[in-house]
């Protein structure tokens, strides 16, 4: 065995000795090992537990047995700008006082007061505690940036992802329904607007304008065009050109002077200087609209 | 045939005269063909142009030359072949050898009343040439300007049977005819009258020999009418009134054109300005001084037709032109206009008279 090996062997030790030795290693293996203990020794002495070693940023120290008078502790709640984070493993009574086994790390370099970071469960003041200065070192060189402050967030949602899925398939079932429904309305308009137009729904409402004398000039067209058709139909003369069809349209003794007083009103240079459009539109004010054929579906109107 | 209701200016009766004794003199000639000669008279009138389809043997160039010799126009007729150039018809420099300079001579375009016979024949660079100048009026010859004598009017015809070595006129040349009218055979009435005239023709002597006549031979060269009063007619057309209801009318039926499922190509601006100058015409030559739907009705075909070009899914569901036109016709008035919405009903005041609604619309 060499000299340091002699140096270094345990030597026997009685219950006194061995206990402070205890607190020796544990002290070491704090230091070492970014751990930190005492056992069972209340710190009346300020000055010592200031000149207790902490670790570094990020990294957990344990006090074991540590015993703190007065009532039971517990660990202060936390918020955004707390720098110290202390938990309390386990608490056991102490006489009037408790021993604790406790742990805390640091997320800022600095020192920092055990204190500030606990509070009494029974709500009672703890100024009574003596000062626990405790330093949490920064491995890193001064002047680093610091990380931005994190950010405030809503509270997550209610539910969580089966609520999230139960709802988008609920939407999705309605999205169906809404589609499939307008579809169907859509095809009930379409239906409605295909049905064939008479001449008689067209004729009637220019009439009772006309009438009223407040045609417009493309209305005027209308009127007569609609009445050349309603004549043209009336007299089956759909399979004819539509020149003869007007030609003998003219000639027709009904039709006739209908379409030549119509022409004069609306197309003479110098017209008669009223028209009697009363007497003359009387006839066709209450064209029964069933009838006529829709002349738009009549198969000879068709190609 | 005139209404004295509506022409009683003196100008407009003797226009009306004027008009009765063209239509007499051709009636000497040509059996039946009133339409015919109608739509040659409203091309005369408005100064557009006529493109008579038809088979041969239907009067073509006889009414031409009829209508010709009974105005006192000078007339020329030019039969279109694969192999004729633009300069057989407008003319060229030639190289004159006494003087040696260059002189112009002018084609048989150079003449009143054109008749250009089966254009379609002809190759595109000459059926442009004429078609040009047609639209001007004017021929440039080496480097000068000639304008063409007026009245000018071009009477063209194809045959629409054979097809062969032929050269389809594109819709936008086809755009410069105002009229293609599409002839059809005489009535068997008409026909037999034109056998029995036919007959009556005896041989006509020539020097030694005699010469079958022809119906050309009975045309009498003295003319009923003058330079005058072709200028009057025509001046007579402008002042034939439109109405706004009749315009209105001729652009439902444009529009029509343009928005019919069967249609690719419909009517042009062109269309609308041809239907409202050819409905005047009309007008006078039935006497009114103004223009009625009959008129629109009974010259859609030959303003319209032409100027349509109908989709190929048409054209293999077997439609023609004629039937898109004729459902367009038919359904004016039948189904709501492309133009206005419809009216929706309502219950009216009775009012016994109304306004004159042609109080409102601009003179011709």
């Amino acid at each position: 065995m060499t000299a340091a090996a002699r140096r270094a062997a345990p030597l026997p030790l009685g219950p006194g000795r061995a206990r402070v030795v205890g607190t020796l290693l544990a002290g070491l293996t704090l230091f070492v090992s970014t751990g930190f203990a005492t056992n069972g020794r209340l710190p009346q002495d300020t000055s010592a537990t200031s000149e207790l070693v902490s670790p570094t940023v990020g990294a957990a120290a344990w006090l074991r047995d540590f015993v703190l008078p007065g009532g039971e502790l517990e660990p202060a709640p936390v918020t955004l700008d707390t720098e110290l984070i202390v938990r309390i493993a386990e608490v056991r009574a102490h006489g009037d006082a408790f021993r604790y086994d406790l742990s805390f790390y640091g997320l800022a370099p600095g020192t920092y007061d055990l204190r500030d970071y606990v509070r009494r469960v029974d709500g009672s003041t703890t100024a009574d505690l003596p000062a626990l200065p405790v330093t949490i070192r920064s491995v890193l060189a001064p002047g680093q940036v610091r990380p931005h402050r994190p950010l405030e967030r809503e509270p997550p949602s209610v539910g969580g992802y089966r609520l999230l899925v139960g709802l988008a398939c609920v939407a999705w079932v309605a999205g169906l329904v809404v589609i499939l429904r307008s579809g169907k309305k859509s095809d009930e308009e379409a239906a409605a607007a295909a049905r064939p137009q008479t001449v008689a729904d067209r004729l009637q409402p220019l009439v009772e304008r006309a009438r009223a004398g407040t045609l417009s000039q493309a209305e005027r067209a209308d009127l007569e065009l609609t009445l050349i058709a309603f004549w043209r139909e009336r007299l089956a003369l759909g399979s004819s050109g539509a020149a003869r069809a007007l030609a003998t349209l003219r000639e027709h003794p009904e039709a006739g002077p209908l379409l030549r007083r119509l022409e004069e009103w609306l197309h003479r240079p110098d017209p008669p200087e009223t028209t009697d459009l009363d007497v003359l539109l009387q006839p066709y004010r209450n064209v029964a609209a069933e009838a006529l054929p829709a002349l738009g579906t009549s198969s000879e109107a068709r190609v | 045939m005139t209404d004295p209701a509506n022409a009683s200016t003196p100008a407009f009766e003797e226009t009306a005269d004027f008009i009765n004794r063209i239509r007499e003199r051709i009636a000497t000639v040509v059996v039946g063909q009133e339409v015919v000669v109608e739509r040659l008279l409203i091309s005369l009138f408005t100064g557009g142009h006529i493109l008579l389809q038809g088979v041969p043997g239907v009067a073509k160039t006889l009414l031409a030359s009829v209508l010709s010799r009974a105005l006192d126009l000078e007339f020329s007729r030019v039969q279109f072949t694969i192999d004729l150039l633009p300069s057989d018809i407008l003319g060229s420099e030639i190289l004159d050898r006494r003087t040696n300079e260059f002189r112009t001579h002018k084609g048989p375009i150079f003449t009143n009343l054109l008749l250009a016979d089966e254009i379609n024949r002809a190759a595109p660079k000459v059926q442009s040439a004429l078609l040009e100048a047609m639209q001007e009026r004017k021929i440039t010859i080496g480097n000068t300007t000639y304008t063409l004598p007026a009245p000018f009017l071009v009477i063209a015809t194809q045959n629409p049977v054979e097809q062969a070595g032929t050269f389809e006129l594109p819709e936008a040349q086809l755009d410069r005819f105002m009229l293609l009218h599409r002839l059809d055979y005489p009535s068997p009435e008409d026909e037999r009258e034109l056998l029995r005239r036919n007959a009556r023709l005896g041989v006509r002597r020539a020097e030694k020999g005699a010469i079958v006549q022809t119906e050309f031979d009975t045309i009498d060269s003295k003319p009923v009418g003058t330079d005058a009063e072709i200028v009057a007619a025509m001046e007579a057309v402008n002042g034939v009134h439109v109405s706004e209801t009749f315009i209105a009318h001729v652009v439902e039926l444009v529009n029509r054109t343009r928005n019919h499922p069967a249609v690719e190509l419909g009517g042009s601006p062109r269309a609308g300005i041809s239907l409202i100058k050819s409905s005047r015409a009309r007008a006078l030559v039935h006497g009114r001084s103004y223009v009625v739907p009959e008129d629109l009705f009974a010259l859609a075909e030959d303003v319209v037709l032409h100027r349509m070009r109908l989709k190929y899914e048409a054209l293999a569901d077997g439609l023609t032109g004629h039937d898109v036109l004729e459902e367009m016709l038919a359904t004016m008035g039948a189904t709501p206009s492309v133009l206005i919405p419809h009216v929706a009903p309502r219950t009216g005041t009775n009012h016994t008279s109304a306004p004159n609604a042609a109080q409102s619309v601009s003179g011709a």
